[in-house]
């Protein structure tokens, strides 16, 4: 069972690498984006190196509400709202008095990244474009996302992009399930870090990818503190 | 002097508690096209697409972007503008969309004296039916290039 140390430890690093790789495409940007990203540049470099890091974090957190303010909501959607998701809970988990505080705010990242994966999948079915295969046909023929005119022509391939659909609301349904092992969960998430890689290559969203696996060791540690904490499964 | 606080917590409270439906629906999706005009008043507009994707990505280049994609992450920024200035019109995004048009034209051999104004607009596409519709939801006012935003 991996340690609540350890798992923050873990978290810090990959946020800190998340936050670089975000932040340097912001260096040769306007000076009112650059007084923004250089600082939180050289703070990551900090939180990957684990120098004082709460404090590091609030910092960031701070530097985190700046930017909301600068460009009026978050600058790459959901994977933007993920990076403020993880980053507040590590924050607070630093300040949190007492083990059992740190304990529910760590684990409150853990249970957000098991429900981002079930309501994407619970609100994909019970529509019934995604059943038939017809919303990813959409994304794919109008959407803004596909990187190339190339992949417009996967719009025209609806047996492949029905199996592709049931797979990925199957897989993010039935992700609760894997959180009964250790295992099982390392599966889980070795399925899920595929598809954000595929989404990241075919719709360009890299951030998801990077973001989605700093909160990967929050729920390795949750799966073993409660699972093993029960003692029938670790 | 409480309104960009309570602002900001706003804009802060859905990644704090997320709602998690991504892609529950196939939205409209934006286009933003330019035109480069002579004349504040230049009739006939050949609009032509802001940022086009290419028409194919090799996936040495697609591996490349996995760590470096600011072209790409600006251009998904520039539709989240989109949508902001239909659902709740600001200067904030109309700015946003003009600035990084303009300085995405100047990388592109654009003479600013021979062409002197700018505008934009917003295209929507969606499927109605079988069919892929485009509706122009939004023209800008032409806006003299050299013009200085906030």
């Amino acid at each position: 069972m991996i340690s609540l140390e350890l798992a923050i430890r873990a978290t810090e690093m990959l946020l800190a690498f998340a936050f670089l790789l975000q932040s340097i495409e912001h260096i040769r940007a306007p000076k009112n984006e650059q007084v923004l990203f250089i600082p939180r540049i050289a703070l990551s470099l900090l939180l990957l190196i684990g120098f004082q890091t709460a404090w590091v974090c609030l910092a960031l957190f701070l530097i985190a509400l700046l930017m909301l303010h600068r460009f009026q909501g978050p600058y790459n959607g959901g994977s933007d709202r993920m990076s403020l998701l993880v980053l507040s809970c590590l924050t607070l988990t630093h300040f949190m008095p007492t083990e059992q505080g740190r304990e529910i705010i760590f684990g409150y990242l853990g249970l957000q990244l098991v429900l981002s994966y079930f309501i994407s999948g619970w609100v994909k079915i019970v529509n019934p474009d995604w059943r038939s295969g017809l919303a990813l046909q959409d994304v794919f023929r109008f959407s803004a996302y596909p990187v190339s005119d190339s992949l417009r022509g996967w719009a025209d391939r609806p047996q492949i992009l029905f199996a592709a659909s049931w797979a990925v609301i199957l897989f993010e349904l039935i992700f609760p399930l894997s959180l009964i092992t250790q295992p099982t969960l390392i599966f889980g998430l070795t399925i899920a870090a595929a598809f954000h890689f595929s989404n990241a290559c075919f719709f360009g969203l890299n951030r998801f990818f990077w973001i989605w696996l700093s909160a990967y060791p929050s729920i390795l540690w949750l799966q073993g503190r409660v699972f093993g904490h029960i003692g029938l499964f670790s | 002097m409480l309104k960009p606080f309570f602002k900001t917590f706003g804009l802060l409270l859905p990644a704090l508690i997320p709602s998690w439906r991504f892609f529950d629906e196939i939205a409209p999706s934006p286009r933003i096209e330019y035109v480069l005009l002579r004349q504040e008043n230049e009739e006939g507009r050949d609009w032509k697409e802001v940022k086009p994707r290419p028409s194919h990505v090799p996936i040495s280049r697609m591996l490349r972007r996995m760590i470096w994609n600011p072209d790409w992450n600006e251009t998904l920024f520039l539709m989240s503008c989109a949508e902001r200035l239909m659902a709740y019109p600001t200067d904030h995004s109309q700015h946003e969309i003009l600035k990084r048009t303009r300085t995405w034209l100047t990388g592109q051999d654009m003479d600013p004296k021979a062409t002197p104004f700018l505008q934009f607009r917003l295209v929507f596409r969606a499927r109605l039916e079988e069919e892929i519709e485009e509706v122009i939801a939004y023209q800008s006012p032409v806006h003299p290039i050299a013009e200085q935003l906030s």
